[in-house]
């Protein structure tokens, strides 16, 4: 029997068809992959399975249980694990842990073994409120929260996002235990590492299944999507000798805890330089303290010739920001965005619009320029976001993680902004989990618990480390890892 | 059951842990008390009178001691015209002036007050006050008797009205913002999938507001006898009872709002602009509803907190039996019912 | 001029939500209307039920009169105390007289009878004013040269010959609007803002925080403009009312007042991390504000400890000042002090909104 059957779903919200005609069926045990773009209609196809919305069209079935009629059957059965989970911020690692596993029904105990991998890495910080672990630390406890239990099925709602590599490898070999436990699982994921490990994926795009096979298959098929050609990494014309940032002996200490613990770099001008490191290594902290968002507690910093400490306000008209959880104002249009921006750094009315122009052109958004943001894909509001950040010409643009949650071919064309930029002469400072994007860098510096361990050319540290590629080479240096925290 | 208790513990959690809400919610039923108590009188005291007379002769002056004597007035200055007084008046140094005739002692002209008439009660308590004060008419032939109330406090009309509006407030607004919270943040639907019945969700989240207005309820109480000396006077069974009614209705108005909203936001302010602002104008808390056009009456009978005040009025302050409340009791037990009810059936098992 | 763009942006933030501009337009109008017609404190309709004891023609002549009194409604004879009381528990009656046995012989020997008069005081007000007015009334009968003398006392009321409520209520009203609007609303901007995280993106900007704080206060000084001019309009087109003092002084009290509660909000959305939080702090402050104002009851009658608080509470200068340009026709030189406090508080305020904004922490 087959753990789930759908059958000619459809489901629109107004004018907007979210899922169109979809059937596939997942097997009992089996590892199914959803992937597809940021709205291709993923996250309604989790709530339909998990009775939380009703199919207009089309019958499905979970473990044999009708999800229109048979809604109290499915929900003892299932777990799920929506894509934005939250926690609750004000209780602590361990509560949130206990409240979600008297939830389903079991303890923390009985479920330890199942989240060790995972769980294991926070543990230390169990009486910390859950409000004030990272960005990472969060998807780490809401991974656990999830997995405490052991449902017949389990939905996973892109479950990685925003965690780094080595942490996500863990968290699939933990779903590779509970398959062997007969647990059916469905899982969406923009990761390719990710997707190879699935049993067999399904393609969703505007709301359509266009592809289900092997990972191999489908990555095949829509090679365009998947496997964009690599972009060549051309060498910027000679960086200049000349750095742009230099920092000494920078600390941050929360407490007794040192979050940046003595670290020393310089980056050149015109240089990509990629700032890798785990979850909680303290990456978002150095760059909070080089964009003048925070004090350091010690050592120094300057920042297009401006000291980090005291003339933080003049280095924020030197630069530019983006950050993960921010795009752009969701409520103005794509144009007031940018003339909002562009007024804040002092730019002329003329200039402005003779700029909004010329960037709409080239991004080819023009017939856009009146949405609102908060109409437009994921995808499209980060590459928005990164023109934005560097429409008033900045020496440095400092990005957090900016591609987060999208498709390999949209993170390819972010890319091309990025070089295109940096050939203007724009340093580009940027976090990422993406190991493929740690490749197109001039040079990597990747944190371990507050130091950095290793900095360099990705050529330079492969054969440094004799690994043979960057993920590899993160891998590594990850595991040494002795705290785990924010 | 297991999972009913860490729920209904988790909620408390939530709760206990933000100290500013906390703060306020327990600091408020105290101030308002203290304000209400001592604060907020409409007594006559204090009242700015200027005098107005050509020639202070033997009589005027004796008028005059009669009134600085009184504890209600206080005589700034004399002037000679009354064009004098009326800019003092106008320059808010003055609230009164009492104007003699230049023959006041022959018994010939009498004496004008010119009133301050912004605000209209007061300026006919002064001038009734300055005038049983000026003829001397003490009442003697009146035996007056406050019932109820004999030293006038305003604190005995209040007390009940801040019952009325904070346990509302505890329940409808703070168990809506809590329910709707989870649905914003995304934790909700995680919940809903659970095995968890979804209306016992909704009961634990209930209990501790439920807790915390009794609590509130309690100290209120509390404060009232033994702070502002309000007696108590009626059945404490019948407070608590008449209180627990009115306290389910609040937690299913907050259900209600809970089902409609979306977002915090919207919870927030359909709480505070249909909900609260409402209930302060209209309920007779603050002013009586006998007062207002016939149109606002209506409006108001469908206030519960209306019944409620009332009810607590007659059995705390007054002192009467269980029956005279038979009214508002069945009129609250029914809104309590129909509410209920209509929170139930509107509440989405689904997202949609 | 980045100050331009930032207002803009606000500008354009609120007209795009779905529901301030509505509420904006909808609120004040709604104030004006019902408000006025609520905020009735006048005492009328108090019911009497008489015991007459005497049953001659005295006591029926004074039973009379208290049946012809416009300020009664009569409901009746009762035969005993006792009975009457129960009436005031039934909530049918509000004031008992009981005339005793001998009240036609004590008049005619000029003794003073003995009137009794009890009063539902639960309401203090009510009950108060309801036993003075039948005691006038008593003794109008039973001593006829107290009425003489009463006859020779004349009262003028002046700013209000018709002791209008609503005229006394209604500058009183403009200043719950302006802190409904002006108070509320940045408080909920700010910490949207925050919540949103789009406050991290200004805070790497060049933006200073003067720009900042004044881009998010600006707009609520316009909006507060618009709420007046509505105000204003509304007294003169439903009630009749316009003011008796210069209207440029009344547009410049409200600005004084838009610039304290403004700069109030922001600065509880500095310190506030939710929007739960921040709304409940600001109502905690608005309530006590409100009710040590003098709004209600006149500031004058409070102990001296409350007394005290007035002279920091804006809502009372506010009030006081606009009562006096409003009502009573004052100038500037009238209340001055009024603004300059009004003025100083929210230089305070808006100067500890700026400094309470962290860019760099």
């Amino acid at each position: 029997m087959n753990a789930i059957e759908v059958n000619h779903v459809s489901k629109s919200y107004g004018k907007v068809t979210a899922l169109d005609d979809v059937s596939f069926t997942v097997g009992k045990g089996e590892v199914f992959g959803l992937i597809g773009p940021d709205g291709a209609g993923k996250t309604s196809m989790y709530r339909i399975l998990c009775t939380l919305l009703l199919p207009q069209s089309g019958t499905a079935t979970v473990d044999g249980c009708d999800v229109v009629k048979q809604m109290a059957d499915i929900r003892r059965r299932v777990g799920y694990m929506p894509g934005k989970f939250s926690l609750y911020q004000d209780l602590t690692v361990e509560e949130n842990l206990r409240f979600f596993a008297t939830l389903f029904g079991t303890t923390l105990e009985e479920g330890y073994d199942s989240i060790k991998a995972i769980y294991s890495q926070i543990e230390r910080f169990k009486d910390r409120k859950a409000g004030a672990l990272s960005g990472g630390m969060k998807q780490k406890l809401a991974l656990s929260c999830a997995l405490v239990h052991q449902p017949s099925v389990l939905f996973l709602d892109e479950p990685t996002t925003g965690v780094d590599p080595v942490s996500r490898k863990e968290f699939w070999d933990m779903l590779e235990g509970l398959q062997e436990r007969d647990i059916t699982i469905v899982a969406s994921t923009p990761y390719l590492d990710e997707v190879r490990r699935c049993g067999r994926v399904a393609f969703l795009d505007h709301g359509q299944v266009r592809g289900i096979g092997t990972p191999v298959e489908i990555l095949e098929r829509f090679a365009d999507v998947f496997n964009p050609p690599g972009i060549d990494h051309v060498q910027m014309a000679e960086a200049k000798d000349e750095n742009v940032i230099e920092v000494e002996h920078l600390v941050k200490a929360f407490g007794s805890f040192h979050a940046v613990d003595d670290i020393s770099f310089t980056v050149k001008r015109g240089e990509i330089f990629g700032f890798l490191g785990a979850n909680g290594a303290g990456k978002t902290t150095a760059m909070h303290m080089l964009t003048g968002l925070n004090q350091p507690t010690g050592g120094t910093g300057r920042v297009a010739g401006y000291d980090i400490r005291t003339e933080h306000e003049q280095i924020k008209k030197h630069i530019g920001y983006m950050s993960q959880r921010f795009s752009l104002y969701e409520d103005l249009t794509v144009e007031e965005n940018i003339r909002l921006f562009g007024g804040i750094y002092g730019m002329s009315d003329a200039d402005i619009s003779r700029k909004t122009d010329e960037l709409l052109e080239r991004l080819q958004f023009n017939e856009h320029k009146q949405d609102l943001v908060a109409s437009l894909p994921l995808g499209w509001k980060q590459k928005l976001a990164f023109s934005v950040s560097i429409f008033h010409e900045p020496d440095i643009v400092f990005l957090d993680e900016p591609t987060g949650g999208v498709d390999p071919a949209t993170r390819r064309q972010f890319w091309e902004l990025i070089y295109d930029a940096a050939g203007r002469g724009i340093t580009v400072f940027v976090t990422t989990h993406y190991m493929d994007e740690a490749e197109y860098c001039d040079r990597i510096s990747i944190m371990v618990d507050g130091k950095i361990k290793a900095m360099g050319t990705p050529e330079e540290l492969k054969q440094k480390f004799n690994q043979p590629d960057m993920d590899h080479v993160f891998t590594h240096l990850a595991r040494q890892a002795t705290r785990s925290s924010d | 059951m297991k999972q009913f208790i860490s729920f209904v513990i988790k909620e408390a959690k939530h709760i206990l842990r933000d100290k500013r809400t906390m703060l306020i919610l327990f600091g408020m039923p105290l101030v308002l008390m203290l304000l209400f108590g001592f604060a907020i009188t409409n007594d006559v005291k204090n009242v700015r009178t200027v005098v107005v007379t050509s020639s202070m002769d033997h009589l005027t002056q004796q008028a005059v001691d009669r009134l600085a004597a009184s504890e209600y007035f206080t005589m700034t200055q004399v002037v000679g015209t009354p064009r004098e007084a009326e800019l003092l008046i106008r320059g808010q140094k003055a609230d009164m002036a009492i104007v003699f005739g230049p023959d006041f002692a022959a018994k010939r002209s009498g004496v004008q007050f010119i009133v301050d008439g912004a605000d209209p009660n007061m300026a006919q308590m002064w001038t009734s006050y300055a005038t049983a004060v000026i003829t001397n008419a003490d009442g003697g032939a009146v035996n007056s008797k406050m019932l109820y109330n004999p030293q006038l406090k305003s604190a005995y009309n209040f007390v009940p009205a801040i019952m009325g509006m904070l346990l509302m407030l505890v329940c409808a607004m703070m168990t809506s913002i809590s329910i709707v919270r989870e649905k914003e943040k995304g934790t909700m639907e995680v919940l809903l999938v659970s095995p968890v019945k979804p209306l016992m969700i909704i009961v634990a989240k209930a209990i501790p507001y439920l807790v915390l207005a009794f609590a509130i309820l309690i100290i209120i109480l509390l404060m009232a006898r033994f702070v502002l000396g309000v007696p108590l006077a009626g059945s404490l069974m019948w407070i608590l009872v008449i209180s627990t009614i009115y306290i389910l209705l609040a937690l299913s108005l907050g259900l209600l709002i809970s089902n409609v909203a979306q977002t915090q936001l919207v919870a927030l302010l359909l709480s505070a602009m249909v909900l609260l602002m409402p209930i302060v104008m209209l309920s007779g808390m603050l002013f009586p509803v006998e007062s207002m056009p016939a149109i606002l009456q209506w409006v108001s009978a469908v206030i519960p907190p209306r019944y409620y005040i009332e009810a607590m009025r007659k059995l705390m302050i007054m002192g009467v039996g269980v029956d005279q409340v038979i009214r508002e009791l069945g009129i609250l037990l029914l809104m309590t019912v129909l509410l209920l009810a209509l929170a139930l059936t509107t509440f989405k098992k689904r997202l949609e | 001029m980045t100050l331009k763009y930032l207002i803009q942006k606000e500008f354009i933030q609120i007209r795009r939500n779905a529901f301030l501009p509505r509420l904006i337009v909808a609120f004040p109008i709604v104030i004006m209307c019902v408000l006025p017609w609520v905020m009735n404190m006048e005492v009328k309709n108090v019911k009497v039920t008489v015991v007459d004891n005497d049953r001659s023609t005295l006591s029926q002549q004074l039973v009379h009169s208290v049946e012809a009194s416009n300020y009664f409604i009569f409901k009746g004879q009762q035969p005993t105390y006792q009975a009457a009381l129960q009436e005031v528990e039934h909530s049918r009656t509000d004031v008992v007289m009981v005339i005793p046995q001998d009240y036609s012989r004590d008049v005619t020997l000029g003794r003073e009878p003995q009137v009794l008069i009890a009063a539902n005081a639960v309401n203090g007000t009510k009950g108060s004013m309801g036993a003075s007015y039948l005691t006038q009334i008593v003794t109008a009968h039973t001593r006829p040269e107290v009425t003489a003398m009463q006859s020779r006392v004349s009262t003028l009321f002046l700013y209000n010959k018709h002791l209008n409520f609503k005229l006394f209520m209604i500058p009183a009203l403009f200043a719950i609007v302006m802190m409904l609007m002006t108070g509320f609303l940045p408080t909920l901007n700010i910490v949207g803002e925050k919540e949103a995280g789009t406050i991290e993106q200004i805070n790497v900007t060049p933006v200073s925080k003067w720009s900042f704080i004044l881009a998010k206060l600006i707009p609520y000084w316009i909006i507060a403009v618009f709420v007046i001019t509505v105000c204003l309009v509304l007294a003169w087109a439903v009630y009749g009312i316009t003011s008796v003092g210069p209207v440029w002084l009344i547009y410049v009290l409200a600005l004084a007042l838009a610039l304290f509660w403004s700069s109030f909000g922001l600065i509880i959305s500095n310190y506030s991390d939710t929007m739960q939080q921040a709304i409940f702090v600001m109502w905690f402050f608005v309530v006590m504000m409100l009710l040590l104002s003098g709004l209600f009851t006149p500031s004058r009658s409070m102990p001296s400890w409350a007394y005290a608080t007035t002279y920091v509470n804006p809502m009372s200068y506010f009030i006081d000042a606009v009562r006096t340009v409003f009502v009573r026709g004052g100038g500037l030189s009238s209340v001055w002090h009024q603004l300059l406090a009004l003025l100083g508080i929210g230089t305070v305020m808006g100067t500890w909104a700026v400094l309470s904004y962290k860019k760099n922490s």
